[in-house]
């Protein structure tokens, strides 16, 4: 486990009939940026919330840097981020107020916290935003600083739930952008359902069929697997068991 | 330490939501505050219970149920969206989420009193005294008792039904108080009834207090009840209801 930053034992999640997460083992290297594919009700979202702890599993376990999510779930949050598929802002905040919140929340100190803020800023280019209330902000730059709120307390493992949904072309290059350099620095687990974005950026991805993995490799790896002339239709090939 | 700075910065933020709302800031002061002077202007003349000494401690009351509105609105609010969801997945307790949400409300229950008073005092000298500084600190404990109010309805409501059952409230401080109707030709029995609940003795304590009456320490238990039971009911709904979120 030395190697690994998350370890999936049979997770699993039901809903009354409803199997969301059907037994799911994993694991997702440290420095990893992992994608989590798959169509609607696949089980990507309720594996997210399971391993930040939003959601209790119903059998199995997940190892978060050897800390089980059951029973150290309070440990586990401490190193652990999540941006969700909502933006989730205080909206009457400004965007300066959203992160000395969010700075405050995992009790950094005056420095670190003003340095780690000063790099945000920088890094997300919120200066121009900064005095303005949450919301007032457009949908892209929201969804922005949703993100940065996420990094504001150097997370070792980050969970990005569809980030870039509803962004328009130019600010999804932009948070590719960062979300690029962040990799391998900490590990990051991703869903999207942009086959491109997935290419772009996980260096593995998980595609999940009714809360179980279909398959699992690089971009590449899935392509060559199912003969497939690109990831798209690599990925439908996968979903749909090669019925398309 | 780590805790204190948790629930400091919720405080805050709770506090600037409220304060920023030009609706919170229209029902919390400003309702109040022109029913203490238009009921003043025309009726002190016509019955005693409009004068300011009896009517000054009602608005108090009054404007402590806006308090409830707003704290259930904010959790809500706060529940529905993905803000509260993701403070979840941070190291923030349920214990310290309640405490955030109550700190908040406190200092504008003391800016309610304090400005209420203030306009009482400008609009009839006689009240002013020292009791006043005792009115005050007592009527902290209402604020606490419709936080508690508040955090009860706003963690089992949604947004769109909490305003509907915080209206009850209203009506309640408002009909079961004494304060806008005579009770004279009230039976017995509906006396007593309103006497067990908490609407006429928030106002009891106040005005008592306020008119040097010894007589506040069995509506000020009857209070302390209310608070102590409410806020245990309502800690336990919002874990629960945290925990299935």
């Amino acid at each position: 486990m030395e190697n690994s930053a998350i370890k999936i034992d049979n997770l699993t999640k039901k809903y009354k009939s409803l199997v969301a997460v059907d037994n799911l083992s994993l694991e997702i290297k440290k420095g990893e940026l992992f994608g989590l594919l798959g169509i609607n009700g696949a089980g990507k979202s309720t594996t997210i919330k399971m391993l930040c702890g939003l959601v209790k599993p119903d059998s199995g376990d997940a190892f978060i840097l050897d800390k089980s999510i059951i029973k150290d779930s309070s440990i586990v949050k401490e190193f652990i981020s999540v941006s969700l598929q909502e933006t989730s802002i205080a909206r009457n905040l400004t965007v300066k107020e959203n992160l000395e919140f969010y700075a405050s929340i995992f009790a950094l100190k005056d420095e670190e916290k003003t340095n780690k803020i000063n790099e945000i800023i920088s890094k997300f280019n919120l200066n121009e935003v900064l005095t303005k209330k949450a919301k007032n902000l457009s949908g892209g730059w929201q969804r922005k600083l949703s993100i940065a709120l996420s990094l504001i307390s150097s997370p070792k493992v980050l969970f990005l739930d569809e980030p870039t949904l509803g962004l328009d072309v130019l600010a999804r290059r932009e948070l590719w952008k960062i979300i690029e350099e962040l990799k391998g620095k900490i590990t990051i687990v991703l869903t999207t359902h942009y086959m491109e974005e997935a290419e772009t950026l996980c260096d593995n991805i998980a595609i999940m069929v009714n809360g179980k993995i279909k398959d699992i490799g690089s971009a590449e790896e899935l392509i060559h697997k199912t003969n497939s002339k690109n990831f798209e239709d690599a990925f439908v090939k996968i979903a749909t068991g090669g019925n398309e | 330490m780590k805790s204190f700075n948790r629930v400091l910065s919720l405080t805050k933020r709770n506090l600037k939501e409220i304060l920023r709302d030009p609706l919170s800031l229209t029902f919390l002061f400003a309702l109040p505050l022109i029913m203490l002077v238009l009921f003043y202007f025309v009726f002190s003349g016509l019955t005693s219970q409009f004068e300011i000494k009896y009517f000054a401690p009602g608005i108090v009351a009054f404007g402590g149920t806006f308090i409830s509105l707003f704290m259930g609105l904010l959790i809500a609010t706060d529940r529905s969206s993905a803000f509260l969801t993701r403070l979840y997945t941070t190291p923030i307790r349920s214990y310290e989420f309640i405490l955030g949400y109550s700190l908040a409300m406190l200092p504008i229950g003391l800016m309610q009193t304090c400005l209420f008073f203030l306009v009482s005092v400008l609009l009839d000298s006689s009240i002013l005294s020292w009791n006043l500084l005792l009115v005050i600190l007592a009527s902290l404990l209402i604020t606490i008792l419709f936080i508690g109010f508040g955090i009860f309805f706003g963690s089992i409501c949604n947004e769109k039904s909490v305003g509907g059952l915080c209206s009850i409230l209203v009506m309640g401080q408002s009909i079961l108080s004494g304060m806008w109707f005579p009770q004279e030709g009230l039976s017995e029995g509906f006396i007593k009834f309103m006497e067990v609940l908490p609407f006429k003795n928030c106002v009891l304590i106040l005005q008592n207090i306020m008119l040097g009456s010894a007589s506040v320490l069995n509506s000020i238990l009857i209070i302390l009840a209310y608070t102590i039971v409410v806020y245990i009911i309502s800690i336990n709904i919002y874990s629960l209801k945290m925990k299935q979120k």
